[in-house]
């Protein structure tokens, strides 16, 4: 296409090509799930200097939920798998991934007349055994650029 | 030249896109769901879902990756500049599906006019009637893209983000939740107004430090992060994908075709905000190429990698004149 732009028109095989040179990029972005994850916050104030390092764990019925999570330096945090809000509560945040994501909780649903304490003693610290063997996944990110 | 016109204005406009993306959805040009490394049995991946798995490898690609803020297209300068190059990959490839239709434009939704109306009415307006997007529903009931199982043509979801971020394969329904109550949001769950899109316009600077969520300027409002006294985030563009909810909400976004509606219409205030003073505030973008290497992805002659074509830059996607414009930049 002639002009300034280096953009071309696509055709089946072109598209075919590119996608086969970029697929590593896919598959390194499926890899990316944290046990935890920690956000450092950095920031200098009257001669000193600050650290704030946030860390969640969340759990949904004993399962864990293990997209990656931030906190911004207005305290709000956010789901990278929802990306269009944040939240000032991050109760509220896990309750909108159970909107948001039906499917994947259907099945970590307490069974009738389980209370949600009665489990949670249950089980303290539990697991998923398919987790469990991951030691430390912790990602590291800072939330402000100095 | 094509001419990107307003949804519900030009039946011709709408009808060639519900038609392409439909195309688009079944065409399959080669690659597999194992060879991008997403679970199950290995599955043709359809062009169209080929977008939507570009969509969401650059959301969850940090830049650079010692922070989490700022992804490949999201939350920072970027971000109107690489969707304006997917829009362009996208609407190029309806014109080819479409027949080597090089006069076809991508429609946009106006939906600050929708915002104009009740919120109640926003929910029944006329994007979502059944000869245009069709209806709320888990899955939609109404419109082109209703899921029947049994028919191999109807739209269906096939890649889709889980809770934890991955890619999976799935095989259901459209899903919107047209204005329904969202947690963590105190207020009716409405769409933007034309004050809003007003107040974005007025901004005078494009971008500015720390350039993420925390920015002033233009792109950080439009895009829905910063809050106004009368526009609390989530605002105009981000307030849109809370809007309409259902497979709207997660990083695989593109699998609702309204997702193009709603960033054509953002790109045409971008082209109405780079209009000529006084008009607009010019063709001026934000950080430089000179600003810092942590800014990498953002800066002006930074590389914007796309799944399916060759890249470009953000400089590239300021005057885009040779392949289209709008037929109105009143926002």
């Amino acid at each position: 296409m002639p002009g300034k732009n280096s953009i071309r028109k696509p055709t089946i095989k072109s598209i075919s090509s590119n996608v086969e040179k970029h697929a590593s990029q896919v598959e390194e972005a499926q890899g990316n799930q944290h046990m935890m994850s920690e956000t450092i916050r950095e920031a200098d104030y009257e001669g000193h200097h600050i650290i704030v390092r946030t860390t969640y764990q969340i759990e949904v019925d004993g399962t864990p939920v293990t997209g990656h999570m931030g906190v911004t330096d207005d305290g709000k945090v956010h789901y990278h798998p929802v990306p269009n809000m944040s939240f000032a509560s991050a109760l509220d945040m896990v309750k909108q991934l159970i909107d948001i994501f039906p499917d994947d909780f259907n099945h970590t649903r307490p069974m009738p007349g389980m209370h949600a304490d009665h489990k949670a003693k249950t089980r303290p610290g539990a697991r998923p055994a398919s987790t469990a063997r991951t030691k430390k996944t912790a990602r590291k990110t800072h939330a402000a650029d100095k | 030249m094509p001419i990107r016109e307003n949804i519900l204005t030009s039946a011709t406009a709408r009808d060639k896109y519900i038609r392409g993306v439909k195309l688009l959805k079944n065409e399959f040009p080669g690659p597999t769901t194992a060879s991008l490394g997403i679970g199950g049995p290995a599955s043709l991946v359809s062009t169209y879902d080929l977008f939507v798995v570009w969509h969401h490898v650059a959301m969850t690609t940090f830049t650079p990756p010692t922070q989490n803020d700022r992804n490949a297209a999201h939350r920072g300068p970027v971000f109107l500049p690489w969707h304006r190059f997917m829009l362009l990959q996208l609407e190029m490839n309806l014109q080819r599906i479409l027949g080597s239709d090089s006069a076809f434009g991508l429609p946009y939704w106006d939906w600050a006019q929708d915002g104009e109306l009740s919120p109640v009415r926003q929910r029944t307006a006329a994007i979502w009637a059944r000869n245009c997007m069709g209806g709320s529903g888990m899955p939609v009931t109404t419109g082109p893209f209703v899921f029947d199982s049994a028919d191999p043509g109807s739209w269906r979801v096939r890649v889709a983000a889980s809770v934890n971020g991955q890619l999976i394969q799935v095989n259901r329904g459209l899903r919107r939740r047209l204005g329904a109550p969202v947690q963590g949001l105190s207020e009716t769950n409405r769409l933007p107004r034309k004050a809003h899109t007003a107040t974005a316009l007025n901004q005078p600077i494009f971008d500015a430090a720390p350039w993420s969520t925390a920015s002033a300027g233009f792109r950080n409002l439009v895009e829905g992060w910063q809050n106004q006294p009368q526009i609390p985030s989530p605002s105009l563009h981000n307030r849109v994908h809370v809007f309409v909810g259902g497979d709207m909400s997660p990083s695989t976004s593109p699998n609702d075709p309204v997702f193009y509606l709603n960033h054509c219409n953002v790109d045409r205030i971008w082209e109405r905000w780079m209009q000529p003073p006084p008009a607009g505030h010019g063709r001026v973008y934000a950080p430089a190429q000179s600003e810092s290497a942590r800014l990498k992805g953002h800066r002006l002659n930074d590389t914007l990698n796309s799944l399916l074509s060759g890249s470009t830059t953000p400089a590239e996607m300021l005057d885009v004149s040779e392949f289209y414009t709008y037929d109105s930049l009143n926002a």
